[in-house]
């Protein structure tokens, strides 16, 4: 992955962010209620764009680029709608998670999605069989197919496609944030974890799990900043137009304090999410600061900021689930901590 | 799973603020019946409600309505001589708290029910045998009605709560004076209940730029020609209670449904504030409670939460719950105290007030005593009770109380839903849904019954600077329009020139409660 040079990246960002302006912010609405035709329409012009395998190398029908260009990327996207963003985070890292030969015999165009899977608690690998149950995989449902990335004493990564004997998705209804990323509880019944990709339905491979975590928690943390930055941008220009006590509501200190809390957060630089520490403190801060933002733009709003209508509710429900994934944000502090003392 | 704290009685919690044995008792009684109706109806149907109202917004639960009135919901606030209980706003705080921490959103339903019923305790006895009598009726029959309170408007929110903003706002809603009462036009927005109530307090001026002198409130009819609902909104949270849009289009309310007097709207909206205050500080305590309850009970019964109770972090976030939920608890107690014994507590123990409780009501019905109950001296009487009881300094005082209970239980609910849905995560089963739905609900806390910002004015007003809000009506008030005339005059033939008679005793009506 040698990256793209800065024009490249500067073009990429400005694709990146116009796709978002013209075609996700108008269809966030639709794609929060769940609707798959919309997301499947998204998703083949982010294909197009060759942001569903970012990370391949271009040899391998990828586009080549750095982790850094695909969260700024990542970023942008989700400045229009998280949940997208997400998918495309989840894509590209259950692609980078194979080796290149799988990945490259995956179909452009296919949506696939990483799971994080605790080993114990949630899955177990055993004789060469993946057993168990996820609950509430995020961007798992209507997946061509799933890496599950295992977590534990002996991780691993297999890959299993969709329709695969044994691979129970079904939709989790209840999910309350980035719902463009549907999310799956996953049965998993003697799932075969040594089938080679290329020859059949499944795949293992030497996982690098601390990798992909911190792919997943930087990702998250570009997420997060996307979605603050939609929020601002929202409240600023809701807090302009809207008059109360006879002057634009920005003129209230106690929204424009608001307002600046939200803009002093976004001036912060997230730490640079090389190494697994600064991608934990990243995601910890970004997602932390997107609900603070986001919640503060809603009270902008007042009410209507409640109702479906304005979007704004939408990002909190987003920015909410940015603390929870892949772990709660005290589950991050904590794995953080034992990465100081180690 | 109950939390042993918060099984203790209510007297061993507030010992200063409940002081008076029978009122514990009585409260004691209403928090067990509550809490019965919030377990056998209320927490069973909590998220397939959330569920279905968010599909469909228009979507109302009757059934549950009628169960919540059996179990004496709606008639809690409702004046003992009307054949309510008498209630008040510590009466509604201790119902609000246990309904939340159940669903917040059909506790709503009940709290703007009681919402739309506060402005008539404030205009006196006239509505005992009205709308009041009717809505007891009602339930008696099976059928019970809704009330709702209208005060919001498209272009104006946080300025309808204020004195000092409605003078600078714009208001586009228009009462205008026709002979025998009033045309209400404008639209109303965010009114929870609206779509469902079958009669509505509304907020209105006489005339919109001078808003904060002629504000009226009203009695309205829903089935009244020119009333529509225009929209239900799809709310984030709180589903279960829509929140309606309504449009009126020259709807005629006659005089004697007026709540109150003419141009007295923004003081009895400051009163009705200061009194709904504190029920949302106990919702928003109740929405804490509610996640509380059910984070611990994750971490004790759950299997996947083995091994959390022992975790450092999990004693500290809870002990942090429990020390935040206690004192918002006792926050809007106090509130509500000094406005029960304090503020507005002369007032229902004044001997005129209690005097015409004890007159029967066979005889307050009659024609010539309900005109006269009704008639503008009985609300001059009404205001004279008010200025001879309480002051303006005590109830911008309480109010000041009440807003800090508000803002500082919606601030809890939001930190410790917050808290309870990081530390069970996305993958915690069931538990997770009802404490994404508790955090949706709780974010309302902080916008409803004026924003948090606005709430903290108030406390800045009332307590750290020691203002005194317009919070009483003007002791005499000249009508605004009196070369209209009135329905009463017109009933009488006379437009409004005929000799008065003397008033013979004080016979003025309550603010709410017992005699």
């Amino acid at each position: 992955m040698t990256g793209a040079t800065a024009v490249e990246r500067a073009e990429l960002l400005e694709t990146a962010r116009e796709l978002a302006r013209r075609e996700l912010v108008p269809r966030a609405a639709a794609l929060d209620a769940g609707e798959q035709d919309v997301l499947a329409t998204c998703w083949r012009q982010l294909a197009e764009i060759g942001l569903d395998r970012a990370l391949l190398a271009e040899e391998h029908g990828g586009s080549g680029l750095s982790v850094s260009d695909l969260l700024a990327a990542i970023e942008e996207l989700a400045a229009g709608e998280g949940g997208i963003a997400l998918c495309v985070l989840l894509a590209n890292a259950a692609l980078a998670t194979l080796p290149s030969e799988h990945a490259a015999a995956i179909p452009g165009g296919a949506r696939w999605a990483l799971v994080p899977v605790r080993s114990g608690a949630e899955a177990t690998v055993s004789d060469g069989r993946l057993e168990g149950s996820v609950a509430s995989a995020l961007g798992a449902y209507g997946t061509e197919g799933v890496v599950f990335a295992v977590q534990g004493d002996r991780p691993a990564s297999i890959a299993v496609a969709a329709g695969t004997p044994g691979l129970e998705l079904a939709r989790d209804e209840a999910q309350m944030g980035l719902r463009a990323a549907p999310a799956a509880s996953i049965g998993l019944t003697g799932i075969d974890a040594h089938a080679d990709l290329t020859q059949s339905d499944g795949a293992s491979a030497p996982a690098d799990a601390g990798g992909v975590l911190a792919l997943l928690r930087a990702g998250t943390a570009a997420i997060a900043r996307g979605i603050a930055r939609r929020a601002y941008g929202m409240a600023l220009e809701y807090a302009k137009a809207r008059r109360q006590g006879g002057v634009a509501i920005i003129e209230h200190d106690a929204v424009s304090e608001m307002l600046a809390a939200m803009a002093v957060r976004l001036s912060c630089p997230l730490p640079a999410a090389a190494g697994a520490a600064a991608a934990l403190a990243a995601k910890v801060a970004a997602s932390d600061a997107a609900v603070a933002s986001t919640t503060d733009a809603v009270q902008v709003f007042g009410g209507t900021g409640y109702m479906r209508e304005t979007g704004i509710e939408k990002l909190m429900r987003d920015a909410k689930y940015c603390q929870l994934f892949p772990e709660p944000n005290w589950v991050a502090q904590d794995e953080l901590m034992r990465l100081a003392c180690d | 799973m109950r939390v042993a704290a918060l099984e203790r009685p209510l007297r061993e919690e507030f010992p200063r603020l409940l002081r008076d044995g029978e009122r514990a008792c009585e409260l004691e009684a209403l928090r067990a019946r509550t809490r019965r109706f919030a377990d056998e109806h209320v927490r069973p149907r909590a998220l397939e409600i959330d569920r279905r109202t968010g599909e469909d917004p228009g979507w109302f639960d009757w059934e549950l309505v009628r169960a919540g009135a059996e179990h004496g919901m709606l008639r809690f606030l409702i004046p003992a001589p009307a054949g309510g209980e008498g209630g008040s706003p510590i009466h509604c705080s201790v119902v609000m708290e246990e309904l939340c921490a159940a669903c917040p959103g059909i506790a709503l339903i009940f709290g703007a029910h009681a919402l739309g019923v506060s402005p008539l305790l404030l205009g006196g006895a006239s509505h005992w045998d009205g709308v009041l009598a009717e809505l007891l009726d009602s339930e008696r029959a099976g059928s019970p009605m809704l009330m709702a309170c209208a005060i919001t408007e498209p272009e104006a929110g946080t300025d309808v709560e204020d004195p000092d903003l409605l003078r600078r706002g714009r208001i586009t809603s228009h009462a205008r004076r026709v002979p025998g009462g009033f045309r209400l036009s404008g639209t109303k927005r965010f009114i929870s209940n609206g779509s469902v109530a079958r009669w509505i307090t509304v907020l209105m001026p006489t005339e919109p730029r001078r808003a904060a002198e002629t504000l009226t409130c009203f009695l309205l009819d829903t089935r009244s020609e020119g009333f529509s609902v225009s929209r239900v909104e799809h709310k984030m949270g709180q589903r279960a209670c829509p929140a309606a849009e309504l449009r009126f289009d020259e709807v005629f309310v006659p005089d004697e449904l007026i709540v109150g007097r003419e141009g007295d709207g923004a003081a009895e909206t400051m009163i009705v504030l200061a009194s709904s205050r504190p029920p949302v500080g106990a919702i928003a305590t109740g929405i804490a409670r509610g996640a509380y309850e059910r984070l611990l009970a994750w971490l004790s019964e759950d299997p996947a939460a083995r091994g959390l109770l022992e975790r450092q972090h999990v004693q500290l976030v809870l002990a942090s719950m429990e020390e935040e939920i206690h004192l918002s608890r006792q926050a809007y107690m106090d509130a509500a105290t000094e406005l029960d014994s304090g503020a507005l507590g002369r007032v229902r123990s004044d001997p005129s007030v209690r005097a015409l409780g004890h007159v029967p009501a066979s005889i307050r019905r009659r024609a010539r005593v309900r005109r006269w109950l009704a008639s503008e001296r009985a609300r001059d009487a009404t205001v004279a009770l008010l200025h001879r009881t309480t002051s303006e300094r005590a109830l911008t005082r309480s109010l000041a109380l009440s807003s800090l209970a508000k803002a500082r239980g919606a601030d809890v609910a939001m930190r410790v839903t917050g808290a309870a849905l990081e530390l069970v995560g996305l993958r915690a089963g069931p538990v997770r849904a009802e404490l994404e739905k508790l955090w949706r609900d709780a974010k309302l806390t902080q916008i409803y019954e004026g924003t948090n910002q606005l709430n903290r004015i108030e406390v800045y007003r009332g307590l750290c600077h020691g203002e005194t809000v317009n919070c009483l009506p003007p002791l005499h008030r000249a009508h605004v329009n009196a070369d209209v005339p009135r329905h009463a005059d017109l009933e009488a033939g006379t437009n409004g020139n005929a000799p008065q008679r003397p008033v013979v005793g004080t016979v003025v009506g309550a603010v709410g409660g017992r005699v």
